[in-house]
């Protein structure tokens, strides 16, 4: 019903939305995601035909070319075929006529006759479906709540019944329960149309909407099912907003994506971002293609797989140790390998290493299957181990330690090789002055040694890190600060961790997705918020009982939260049963 | 204030009465207080046009009256003076006796026109408040026409034009402009009347006498409004230029709103409100300015009036004309106040 062909917009020389190819129908929803300057409202502006810059595509509604019609024709269009709810409730309305006017007035222009009696009463039929009373139509916009306001502006949009809807920020700058309230009017009203609904709110879009595509310079990078996408990004750029978005779904820590959106780079518009990034991305614009039910701008088809074992075994005499266990660890990813000694995950690492070798069964690195273990394999899959002295020899001095592997594949000469290990000796936040490049591991501490270990495995640039257990023998606060430092290194590089672990309290925390081990079998996989949340497997779940928790802490706070002393901004009366209920 | 207003809208919508009453009680007080802050004023002018020539040096008598008026000052005529501003008596007595005389029309005597001073006041009056009236109201319309035109076709050739001639018509002073007017249409073409408000004997009456006012009118007024248009257009334009960017213009838009009415309805009305305060505030300027119009055009106004008692040192006719001329710029503000909370609906709730 509403097919968006190679929208294009562009203010002065910069080009805004780099063109858009859409295919909407009646029933539809789809959120528009994107940070800001992606150029999503700019889309929704020039849908609606309100954008000063220069456009070009076609917009077809119902079969008709919107975007080639005069103003004339294209004034009759918008708010009756098509409307828009603007972002920023506080001033789109105007303050000096009352809601109810504004609302009529929608009505209004589009008739060809003026019938006052009947606007009137559409005008109260339309402010009861938004759920406002009469005396709010009455009312001027500075009368009214924020909620209020876009209940109006929502009525507004609808006036005269648009085939098109398409909000923008609906729900922004209001406060939760009002948030709440509005989304269910929303789910409401949206139905039997088409909608858009343009925000950098993931939670929102969530709420609202089936579809969603995700705009990034002006171009649409990834579309899918909304929760499909939000669960399973495949685009580099989508996994980075997700991972960027606080909301209380995924459970690792927050992480950015390094660098800035720029307009109009040649190639792949996020090419100057992605840890993935081959020659021709910076060169071509990847085209927007279908993956399943998912289309994925990238010409690596999205977050590429670095990792896959299939069916592994690895035996000692009779005893299985890893027992058929298939994984897959894509680009820039952490896999927790979570388990108990003696559940064969640590054998399933120095199998991947090359330290015990499998009997049956097929690994690939970047999609290749692994014939042998030579200098190249080194230089992208790197071991770190739980303890530093299994990495470092105790016979050899900081610098030594971490140029070892650097002189073993012959990389660069003395000077290049100084200035590299100092660079990464400063990335693990670790002093390079000479002075420490001649201590020796005897002479630092603990959490300084695992990070002199880091450095020894990243100073060739790896693609994958796989650490055993690389902090259990450290303090809590040097623990997570070791942590951290592995998570700003995936940020910055892309690097894939293989995280192995026996602490799932810690595992949910650092990784993407969770693997339990149990007797060389993997018994539970899946993304950390969903295995850690509703556990499948009877051994997760005991695992997850005896993880560590602060909980009677927690109680014994909300009990005071909850308290009539505790006041706060929270002192509705409804509210507190709500909240003691959900304690 | 939010609070105030607030709970006016929640009593309103619980329909309890006394509510009801208890928001008009408040709304009463607030109208009450706005209206104070002019009375206060006004106070303050009765209290500054007493004292002033009491306290200057000498003679009170001396000061309000002038020394010419009392050298041809009978004794007589002095001892009756004395006697009715009770300056042989204290200052609260004398002060007393000055407002009473004030509330009985009692402006004092013009002794020049041998006539008190408030039915002086009153022949010359309405004419320059059809002067000062007309020219503020046409030239805040025009420049609000002007502006919101202006202000719709920023940087286009209409924009650009308008600006560039206004601002030129804004450097000059009125009288000037006056005088370039009398000239070349009164003096050169002979199109105007050279002085005077109406033709006088004429016996005119009805429309042709409208015509008449009309044409002795329009000189000055052209030269009050080409002078004083230029503020309320910036003010206008600039506005226009800001309210245009403003979100609910662009939901109007969305709407299917023709540009006419973004233009009037929503653009416009908004961008009224700031032209409207500015006029408020540009009375007295237009009044001096009418004052000097008057004497270029020798139109019969209280301009004219009081640069002739200025030049006949006729005192209690100057002191007569600046109180009514202060009570006229008071009235006028309230007035344009009072039209504001009009026309802006958050200022009537709020205030
Ligand atoms: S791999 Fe290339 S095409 Fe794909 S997102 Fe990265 S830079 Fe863009």
């Amino acid at each position: 019903m509403l097919e968006i062909s190679d929208l294009k917009v562009s203010y002065g020389g910069d080009e805004i939305l780099a063109g858009i190819d859409l295919d909407l129908f009646r029933g539809d929803s789809i959120a528009i995601i994107g940070e800001s300057g992606a150029g999503k409202t700019t889309l929704g502006l020039a849908l609606m035909g309100l954008v000063d810059g220069r456009v070009s595509g076609r917009v077809l509604l119902d079969g008709v070319d919107i975007a080639a019609l005069d103003d004339r024709e294209r004034r009759k269009i918008r708010g009756k075929d098509m409307a828009m709810v603007f972002q920023n409730v506080e001033d789109a309305l105007d303050p000096l006529m009352t809601v109810s006017d504004q609302i009529g007035e929608a009505i209004f222009v589009h008739q060809d006759r003026g019938d006052p009696r009947g606007v009137g009463d559409r005008v109260l039929r339309l402010l009861g479906s938004v759920g406002l009373e009469e005396v709010k139509g009455r009312s001027y916009p500075h009368q009214l709540s924020g909620g209020e306001k876009q209940r109006a502006l929502i009525a507004m949009a609808l006036a005269n019944d648009p085939q098109v809807l398409i909000l923008d920020e609906p729900t922004a700058s209001l406060d939760a329960v009002t948030k709440a309230e509005i989304t269910k009017l929303l789910l409401e009203r949206m139905k039997g149309k088409v909608a858009l609904v343009i925000t950098h709110d993931l939670s929102a879009a969530a709420r609202l909407t089936e579809r969603m595509a995700v705009l990034y310079a002006g171009r649409i990078v990834e579309i899918g099912e909304t929760c499909d996408l939000l669960e399973n990004p495949r685009h580099p750029y989508t996994r980075g907003l997700i991972r960027s978005s606080p909301n209380m779904t995924t459970t690792k820590d927050l992480q950015g994506i390094p660098g800035r959106m720029v307009h109009g780079v040649c190639g792949c518009p996020f090419s100057e971002r992605c840890t993935q990034r081959i020659d021709i991305c910076d060169k071509v614009v990847p085209p927007l293609a279908e993956v399943g039910d998912r289309s994925i701008a990238c010409h690596r088809g999205g977050i590429v797989p670095l990792l896959e074992l299939s069916k592994i075994r690895t035996k000692f005499g009779k005893f299985v140790a890893v027992d058929g266990v298939d994984l897959t660890l894509y680009e820039g990813e952490t896999i927790a390998l979570v388990g108990e000694s003696g559940s064969g995950k640590t054998t399933l690492a120095k199998t991947v290493i090359g330290l015990f070798s499998h009997q049956e069964g097929e690994i690939r690195l970047e999609g290749v299957p692994l014939a042998r273990r030579d200098r190249g394999f080194y230089r992208k899959v790197q071991m770190i181990y739980q303890n530093p002295k299994e990495s470092i020899s105790h016979r050899m001095d900081v610098f030594d330690a971490v140029s070892e592997p650097l002189a073993v594949q012959k990389a660069g000469g003395s000077a290049e090789r100084i200035a590299t290990v100092k660079r990464v000796l400063e990335e693990v936040e670790l002093s390079s002055d000479d002075d420490f490049l001649a201590k020796y591991p005897h002479q630092i501490s603990g959490g300084e040694a695992q990070r002199v270990a880091i450095a020894r495995a990243l100073v060739l640039n790896p693609k994958l890190l796989i650490a055993d257990e690389p902090t259990s023998a450290l303090d809590a606060s040097v623990q997570a600060k070791i942590l951290r430092l592995l998570l700003n290194l995936q940020e910055k590089r892309g690097l894939a961790i293989l995280f192995i672990t026996h602490d799932i309290a810690l595992a949910r925390k650092v990784s993407d997705r969770m693997a339990v081990m149990l007797d060389g079998k993997i018994v539970e996989e899946g993304l950390t918020s969903v295995v850690t949340t509703s556990p499948v497997h009877p051994y997760t779940m005991r695992l997850l009982e005896v993880a560590p928790d602060l909980a009677p802490a927690r109680v014994a706070r909300g009990a005071r939260e909850t308290g009539p002393a505790g006041g706060g901004p929270w002192n509705i009366s409804e509210l507190l049963p709500l909240r003691a209920r959900e304690l | 204030m939010e609070d105030l207003h607030k709970s006016t809208l929640e009593s309103q919508e619980v329909g309890w009465d006394g509510g009801r009453v208890v928001a008009a009680a408040k709304a009463f007080f607030r109208r009450s207080a706005f209206l104070s802050n002019y009375l206060i004023a006004f106070l303050l002018i009765l209290v500054l046009n007493f004292t002033l020539p009491r306290l200057m040096p000498g003679d009170p008598f001396q000061a309000i009256y002038g020394e010419e008026a009392l050298l041809a000052m009978t004794p007589q005529l002095k001892a009756q003076l004395v006697e009715r501003l009770a300056l042989d008596q204290s200052m609260g007595q004398q002060f007393l006796a000055y407002i009473l005389a004030l509330a009985g029309g009692d402006l004092g005597h013009s002794y020049y026109y041998n006539q008190p001073v408030l039915s002086v006041i009153l022949d010359f009056l309405p004419w320059t408040l059809l002067l000062t009236g007309s020219a503020l109201v046409l030239s805040t319309l025009l420049g609000l026409f002007l502006g919101i035109e202006s202000g719709f076709r920023r940087g286009r050739h209409l924009d650009k034009t308008l600006l560039a001639s206004l601002m030129f018509l804004n450097g000059f002073p009125d009288f000037f402009m006056g005088i370039v007017l009398l000239l070349i249409f009164g003096v050169v073409w002979g199109l105007i009347p050279l002085s005077g408000a109406l033709t006088p004997y004429s016996g005119l009456v009805g429309l042709p006498l409208a015509i008449d006012i009309l044409h002795h009118l329009i000189a000055p007024l052209a030269a009050l409004v080409l002078v004083r248009v230029t503020s309320a257009y910036l003010l206008t334009r600039n506005t226009m230029i800001t309210t245009l960017k403003e979100n609910f213009i662009l939901a109007a838009r969305a709407k299917g709103c023709s540009e006419g009415k973004i233009k009037y309805r929503h653009a416009g009305r908004n961008s009224l409100l700031p032209v409207v305060t500015a006029t408020g505030l540009s009375i007295p300027q237009m009044i001096t300015g009418a004052l000097f119009v008057e004497i270029v055009f020798s139109y019969p106004g209280v301009g004219l009036l009081l640069y002739n008692s200025l030049l006949t040192r006729d005192y209690p006719l100057i002191q007569g004309i600046l109180l009514m001329v202060t009570v006229v710029v008071l009235a006028a503000n309230l007035l344009v106040d009072l039209l504001y909370s009009r026309l802006d609906p958050r200022v009537s709730h709020a205030r």
